[in-house]
């Protein structure tokens, strides 16, 4: 059994509890729907989730909505809106989100008794429900959202059952349905959280010019501004005075739906200004045992988003025990805990303080590496999210209570 | 004086002991305070469940708090807020048998009003309630002695279900394992050391089990 597996990690009574709260549920078929099968965080999670589910005797299964390249730019423009990064939505993008809604209503099979629709791109199937239990499960951050674009699909996500949001500051005053609060998890077992041999880490580190002696700051993230690559860039610099051998590797992939991203790789280039320590590697999206690396080969690991979802790669960096220091922002708060897991720090100066500070205290990083792998193993797995959505199932299905 | 650990093979009368487990679901409640009068109000608003959830999640160990506030409404107004007297008043209330919800949110109140104004903190708090799922576990006590044996092994989170949610959330008034120990066998001092032991003084399962299993081992072996 695969989920056996995962025995080493959380141990046997956690898997046992999942097996009882599955059998409670055996009698529900469930679907999850999504928008793509192949890349993103969501269709990562879904890809193992499935599997777990149907090795429980679960009846689950995960169908993903078609569209063409219009409709993914109205949902890419719902995205950014509902994240508060753009604004100014056309009219007729209204219209062509519910012609895909109604098309995808048409061609899948929508009656289970559970169904998880998995951000905004599908949320409008509610409008066709014949029957089941509805759950939004929403993965981004609704705090700011554009007032019309949230007013709109506001209108759809009051018609489910109930909705999950990652942390409570994504969750919503103007819902009226219960709203539960689910993180979302890394999986120990994949290429870019397993295991690897000390000498396959030096490898892939030297492969790309990076030097495994010296103290390596890492962050992975996409170019993006939310991101802030000329923060992480100035933070480098200002630890650099205090650590003059240290290494900076920032690890992004090209986001081909993001035209911004190619400009805030320039603007970081030309921020790092030759400096043969900055490492700005752009590697393909299924590079995941090349992140692996280098998040073991890190020795502090950044992540000083401005803007976050939830923000895994703190996570991933966490359970390799490496300490984080993170911006105050999303998901990240509840990942580094400040002085515990790492540090939060809002500015480029604070977060190279804290950074040096790392660097200089070996027993520190590692008692915090430490504290971190076990906030990870306690509450950022695959088998809690597993476990923490059956749990949903069960209330939504008023069956929590014995 | 310990039973002696020659008696603890005898069964007991009535009902064995089941262990069950809980977990929980978080629930957004709708409340947030950026002040420390709207953290008052929000206390005095608050249901049972969200009490219960920024008061004694803490217990299980998740390792969000550093351990010297021993609950979320202490750990923002020393954290967030700055004022660690206030904290500190905070942190330490009690929670031991036979207080309820109530008591304790009484309590809080008591604490937190005079000092409440318009001092905010660096983010605001947002309040959660939880709603526990209950699990059944393998394990069962038929004698004092499989009880001893099991209270080491089984899951911490069934530790903090049976002597703190049943009691607190569940309204019993009193945790199961004075009401067993009592009700099948008369063990009415040990029970009472159990009831002393205040829940909200301990940031681990792990650390509770120890205190519950050393009073234990007091009187029965």
């Amino acid at each position: 059994m695969m989920l056996e597996k995962y025995a080493q990690f959380v141990g046997e009574d956690e898997i046992d509890a999942i097996v009882k709260l599955a059998q409670r549920l055996e009698d529900l078929s469930i679907l999850h729907v999504n928008s793509t099968a192949a890349g993103g965080g969501v269709a990562e999670i879904l890809n193992r989730l499935i599997p777990l589910m149907r090795e429980l005797g679960l009846r689950a299964d995960w169908k993903v909505i078609r569209g063409d390249q219009e409709f993914f730019t109205v949902t890419k423009t719902f995205h950014n809106a509902l994240q508060g990064t753009t604004s100014a939505v056309p009219e007729h993008y209204y219209t062509i989100y519910e012609k895909w809604q109604e098309i995808n209503a048409n061609e899948l099979d929508l009656d289970y008794d559970v169904v998880f629709i998995h951000d905004p791109q599908p949320a409008g199937l509610v409008k066709y429900r014949k029957k089941g239990l509805w759950i939004w499960r929403c993965h981004i951050d609704l705090s700011t959202p554009d007032p019309h674009v949230w007013s709109y699909l506001r209108r759809y996500v009051s018609q489910y059952n109930l909705a999950i949001f990652h942390i409570p500051d994504f969750a919503r005053d103007d819902l009226d349905i219960p709203q539960l609060l689910i993180p979302p998890s890394i999986d120990p077992l994949s290429p870019k959280n397993m295991e690897l041999p000390q000498t396959a880490v030096e490898r892939i580190v030297r492969k790309f010019d990076v030097d495994p002696e010296r103290p390596l700051l890492l962050q992975v993230s996409r170019f993006d501004r939310a991101k802030d690559p000329l923060g992480v860039v100035e933070a480098y610099r200002l630890a650099k005075r205090h650590v003059p051998d240290l290494q900076l590797v920032y690890l992004g992939s090209p986001a081909h739906d993001d035209p911004e991203g190619e400009a805030v790789y320039n603007e970081t280039v030309k921020a790092a200004g030759g400096d043969r320590d900055i490492h700005l590697l752009m590697l393909p999206p299924d590079s995941h045992v090349e992140v692996n690396a280098f998040q073991r080969a890190a020795t502090v690991v950044m992540q000083k988003s401005i803007r976050e979802g939830f923000g895994l790669t703190v996570s991933e960096a966490l359970w390799k025990r490496k300490p984080v220091v993170g911006g105050r922002a999303g998901g990240i708060k509840i990942q580094v805990i400040h002085g515990v897991t790492g540090f939060l720090a809002t500015s480029p100066k604070t977060a190279a303080h804290y950074t040096t500070y790392l660097i200089r205290e070996k027993r520190v990083r590692e008692e915090m590496g430490n504290a971190g792998r076990e906030h990870v193993r306690r509450n950022f797995l695959i088998t809690h999210q597993l476990r923490r959505y059956l749990m949903a199932i069960a209330y939504a299905a008023k069956r929590h209570r014995l | 004086m310990g039973l002696g650990a020659k008696a603890l093979d005898t069964r007991g009368r009535g009902a064995p002991f089941k262990f069950f487990t809980a977990y929980y679901i978080s629930l957004y409640s709708k409340m947030r305070a950026r002040t420390l009068r709207q953290l008052l109000q929000g206390i005095k608003d608050a249901d049972a469940n969200t009490l219960f959830h920024h008061l004694f999640h803490t217990i299980r160990s998740k390792h969000l708090i550093p351990p010297r506030y021993a609950n979320d409404f202490a750990h923002w107004v020393g954290e967030e807020v700055g004022d660690e007297e206030l904290a500190a008043a905070l942190s330490d209330i009690s929670g031991a048998e036979p207080a309820t919800i109530e008591d304790i949110r009484k309590e809080l109140v008591a604490v937190l009003e005079p000092h409440a104004d318009d001092r905010a903190g660096k983010s605001e708090f947002v309040f959660v309630a939880m709603e526990p799922v209950v699990v059944e576990t393998s394990y069962v006590a038929h004698t004092l002695a499989d009880f001893l044996d099991l209270v080491e092994v089984v899951p911490g989170e069934s530790i903090v279900y049976h002597f703190v949610t049943r009691r607190v959330l569940e309204g019993t008034g009193r945790n199961d394992f004075s009401t067993w120990l009592e009700k099948n066998f008369g063990l009415s001092e040990v029970a009472e050391a159990l009831s002393r032991i205040d829940p909200l003084m301990y940031n681990s399962e792990e650390s509770l089990r120890g205190d519950i299993l050393k009073t234990l081992k007091r009187y029965l072996l």
